[in-house]
């Protein structure tokens, strides 16, 4: 094995790296680096504006191809042409040549042009057919009025003419008059108005209209049945054709005004039905003159965007990298008079030869004399953290992240979270039925894996499959747990003889039974248990000991990493102030309780003829009134083993509270009178030595601390990142170890209380399958004959939908987050010290996944 | 009872699990994965199988039917 392998264990080693690269293939190199997504570069110009960066211009460059090629997205989604998947290209993920981002950007800048003129003249026309069709409407519409209105001519002239005209002329005349119905309306001075008008405004047109001209109008609208298309918005609107007949020119204006204001359109229609029929010829021949153009743009149109359409996806990729590229490249100093680029970096040490021999390709390629050198450098800045997932560990180790960031080389909690968090919900969860659904779910998208990566998954389950092979294990310790509970969906699983036989008195069986001597049964639950009146009774006490069993030996184990994380770190104090005392103070009272609940089971009462002591009353005993049992013994010597126990506890306390602090203390008075002094704490003065100086030389004269002025303000602002150096105050840590001697005390009574929910959970699961077998499919038992199958398929389905529905999705969701919470709370508050750094390498593959291309 | 050694000779067998779990783990990146996955879950199965089994090594309550309204149970 080699001797710098990172494992899960711990975050890899990182090194922080410097890179000098030639001017020439700054960008081939970071895109390179990008394609290996290893390296996490620091920002040297955090004091520069993003403006005022040495590659804002090809960013704004590349912002100009980006808007155009989601223009012709947008274009494209607008006529629903379908865009060439990501996942049909061979690799997407080749970096392009510079050449190929210039040919790129001419040739987007080139597409839009076209674009958008064809799109203009498309609308152009559509609008254009949109006005004819209209106006093709108000002439057909308004020829009906006008053939109406004609008739009535006569009638109108007698209101004008005669004022004395009997009322009922009209009616009399009307038969005669017919030869007169031709004169035209000119004759009258009367004037017309035409046009069409959304449906909605019609009635506040009329309305005003009414107001405005007290009345003198004659107004005929009619609806036109087909919805009209507007082209600029695709939006569909139902208009109505009006036609407005008044007396007098200036009426005649006013109502125009008026209309146009109210958003109608005016069409101009003659009286005269020889010419209207003229106009509606002509109409329907440009129509379909403006069809057979309109059809010939859009299929140009088409054509181009589906042209488009087919690299489209491989374009946005290539400028997103580009984009990604140069943002990272305006994180380096630029050094003018080398001509060279200067990168930190961070990175794991076990990369490094990959980076190096990726480097030396790029110049290879390049043809490039000057090499790319990388340097190492020594720091006291924390290492960023990073863990190499692979698909397994991934969904484990975003939850841990999920809580905290892991401190630098601090033991990992997600390697053990592997089995603890799915056991912890499988606890919760058992039933062996349950677990075979999730099992199954959990296969079924393992074996489509790369089929459901592809396709967008709504919230709920993108999250589900995140996490599939959580849900794997899941599956796998649930089967295990129902089958230890003897429950598969609620029902029991006779395997083993059981060790219960059932008492006969010849007729009936029961009610009580007798122990088949000898036989204890060998694995899980007996199934004799289901279906008796004190089945509760006894595994309530079995799963309650369970979890505090279960719990305590969590603890423990989470406890123990404190001690490997002390002993990593060489800080013998924690183990000595904090981890031996806290051990021992949570095992005097809690692990003796573990103690104590398997020799309980493991004693015979009933041949000792004694009750059995309660153990509740004896913890509580033991603190309330040491000394006195209460109660028969357990075993002799109780009452000396537990005044012992308890003032061991005890004693830990004063020394969990003052061991470290003045520990602490005493070496760095022992530090102060030998002379050191923290650099920290000096006031500018040191910075200038020639030790300061020579140490900067050594770093290869390296700019990244910012300019030469700044250097002393930068230097002892760096150290006092660096945790060691901080400022020495006693009464600060006396008071955090305060708190964290009362908080892991009280937590040691309440965390192990926690565990109980392993019970209540597992417990109310159990009931609620019962629950639901009893309603549902147990009844359904009772039916015989044709409507007992149909009856059976019925309530079977419904059974089956709310076992996945209730029992899986939601008991499942809840027991974890319990178990979530039992890792997050109980767990990590033993050892998780979590203060790290996230890494955020630069990677074309990240930088894609966050805003995917599909 | 030779019941009561029944946890005994699981931990011994759980514990040469382990150790062939150690020892036979594919080599590789994922080689600390695998063993790690593998012990703790051979550990946390032995112990909860071993507490079911010692919370029924010497039962203090026997079970009671409960289905007692069954025809048989009128028959007298």
């Amino acid at each position: 094995m080699a001797p710098h392998q990172d494992t899960m264990f711990r975050s890899a080693d990182m090194s922080l790296t410097q890179l000098y690269i030639a001017n020439e293939i700054g960008r081939e190199v970071v895109s390179a680096l990008g394609e290996l997504g290893i390296m996490d570069f620091r920002d040297l110009n955090s004091e520069t504006s993003a403006f005022q960066r040495t590659f804002t211009q090809e960013i704004r460059r590349l912002d100009n191809v980006e808007r155009q090629l989601r223009y012709f997205r947008s274009q494209m989604d607008k006529a629903s042409i379908p865009m060439r998947s990501i996942y049909d290209f061979e690799n997407p993920f080749t970096s392009p040549s510079a050449s190929e981002i210039d040919e790129l950007a001419d040739k987007s800048q080139q597409l839009e042009g076209r674009i958008s003129s064809l799109n203009e003249s498309y609308e152009t026309l559509k609008k254009r057919e949109v006005e004819l069709t209209e106006w093709r409407w108000v002439l057909r519409e308004a020829g009906g009025f006008f053939d109406r209105a004609r008739g009535q001519t006569e009638e109108i002239r007698h209101s004008i003419d005669n004022d004395d005209a009997p009322l009922l002329q009209d009616v009399e005349q009307n038969g005669q008059n017919d030869t007169s119905g031709d004169r035209s309306f000119s004759v009258m001075n009367i004037g017309f108005v035409a046009g069409v008008i959304p449906r909605e405004r019609i009635a506040a047109f009329e309305r005003i209209l009414w107001r405005t001209l007290r009345g003198n109008l004659y107004m005929n609208q009619s609806e036109i049945p087909e919805p009209i298309v507007n082209p600029e918005n695709n939006e569909e609107s139902n208009k109505n054709v009006f036609i407005i007949f008044a007396h007098g020119k200036e009426i005649i204006a006013k109502i125009r005004k008026i209309s146009e204001s109210m958003g109608a359109d005016l069409y101009s229609v003659d009286e005269n039905s020889e010419l209207r029929r003229d106009q509606i010829r002509e109409v329907n021949e440009r129509l379909s003159d403006l069809a057979s153009v309109l059809r010939n743009t859009k299929s140009t149109l088409d054509a181009e965007l589906t042209a488009i359409g087919r690299n489209l996806a491989a374009w946005m990729v290539v400028v997103k990298k580009e984009k990604g590229t140069y943002e990272t490249l305006n994180k380096f100093s630029y050094d003018h008079q080398r001509k060279t680029l200067i990168a930190e970096a961070w990175a794991p040490t076990s990369s490094l030869g990959l980076v190096k021999s990726t480097l030396s390709d790029v110049n290879d390629r390049a043809g490039l004399s000057v090499p790319t050198i990388v340097n190492q450098i020594k720091t006291t800045k924390t290492p960023p953290t990073y863990f190499k997932t692979n698909k397994f560990t991934m969904a484990f180790q975003t939850i841990i992240d999920a809580y905290g960031t892991i401190k630098y080389r601090e033991v990992n909690p997600a390697l053990p979270a592997i089995v603890t968090f799915p056991f912890m919900f499988a606890v919760m969860f058992g039933d062996a039925g349950h677990g075979i659904i999730l099992l199954s779910v959990a296969l079924a998208m393992i074996y489509y894996e790369r089929k459901l990566q592809r396709s967008k998954l709504d919230d709920l389950f993108s999250m589900i499959f995140y996490g599939r092979y959580i849900v794997l294990m899941m599956g796998i310790f649930s089967i295990y747990t129902g089958i230890l509970y003897c429950d598969a969906f609620s029902l029991e699983l006779p395997w083993f003889k059981s060790m219960w036989e059932w008492e006969s008195d010849g007729k009936k069986l029961g009610p009580r039974a007798t122990r088949v001597e000898g036989h204890t049964y060998p694995f899980g639950l007996d199934w004799r248990w289901h279906d008796t009146d004190n089945d509760l009774l006894f595994s309530n006490s079995y799963k309650m000991k369970l979890s505090i069993l279960l719990g305590w030996c969590h603890m423990t184990f989470s406890l123990m990493w404190s001690l490997v994380n002390a002993r990593y770190f060489k800080t013998p104090i924690d183990i000595w102030g904090n981890f031996v005392p806290g051990m021992i103070f949570f095992q005097s009272i809690f692990g003796y309780l573990s103690f104590t609940i398997v020799y309980k089971w493991s004693i015979n009462w009933a041949a000792r003829g004694i009750d059995p002591p309660s153990l509740l009353n004896m913890l509580i005993y033991m603190f309330l009134k040491p000394g006195d049992l209460g109660q028969d013994p357990l075993y002799p010597g109780q009452v000396t083993v537990q005044k012992l126990l308890v003032v061991l506890a005890l004693i830990q306390v004063p020394i969990l509270l003052f061991l470290k602090p003045f520990y602490l203390r005493w070496e760095h008075n022992r530090a102060r009178a030998l002379g050191y002094r923290g650099i920290g704490e000096s006031t500018r003065v040191s910075a200038l030595d020639d030790d300061e100086e020579e140490g900067r030389h050594l770093n290869g004269g390296r700019e990244s601390f910012g300019d030469d002025e700044d250097g002393i303000a930068m230097i002892t602002e760096d150290i006092g990142h660096g945790e060691e150096h901080e400022e020495f105050d006693f009464g600060e840590i006396m008071i955090h170890q305060v708190i964290h001697t009362i908080e892991f005390c009280l937590n040691c009574v309440s965390h192990t209380a926690s565990y109980l929910r392993l019970w209540a959970l597992s417990l109310a699961h159990q009931r609620l399958s019962i629950v639901l077998w009893e309603m549902t499919m147990k009844n359904a038992f009772g039916f015989t004959g044709i409507t007992g199958s149909i009856v059976m398929v019925v309530v079977f389905y419904a059974w089956f939908m709310l076992t996945v529905a209730v029992l899986c999705i939601m008991e499942g969701t809840s027991a974890m987050l319990h178990s979530l919470r039992l890792h997050w709370v109980e767990a990590m508050s033993k050892h998780f010290i979590g203060d790290g750094v996230l890494f955020e390498p630069f990677s074309f593959k990240t930088l894609l996944e966050e805003d995917p291309v599909e | 009872m030779a019941n009561g050694w029944a946890p005994f000779i699981g931990l011994v067998v759980v514990a040469i699990f382990c150790g062939a779990a150690w020892f036979f783990s594919p080599k590789g990146e994922e080689q600390t994965i695998w063993r790690s996955t593998l012990i703790l879950s051979a550990s946390a199965m032995y112990l909860m199988w071993a507490i079911t089994f010692l919370a029924q090594l010497n039962p203090l309550i026997t079970p009671v039917r409960n289905n007692l309204r069954g025809p048989e149970d009128f028959q007298r």
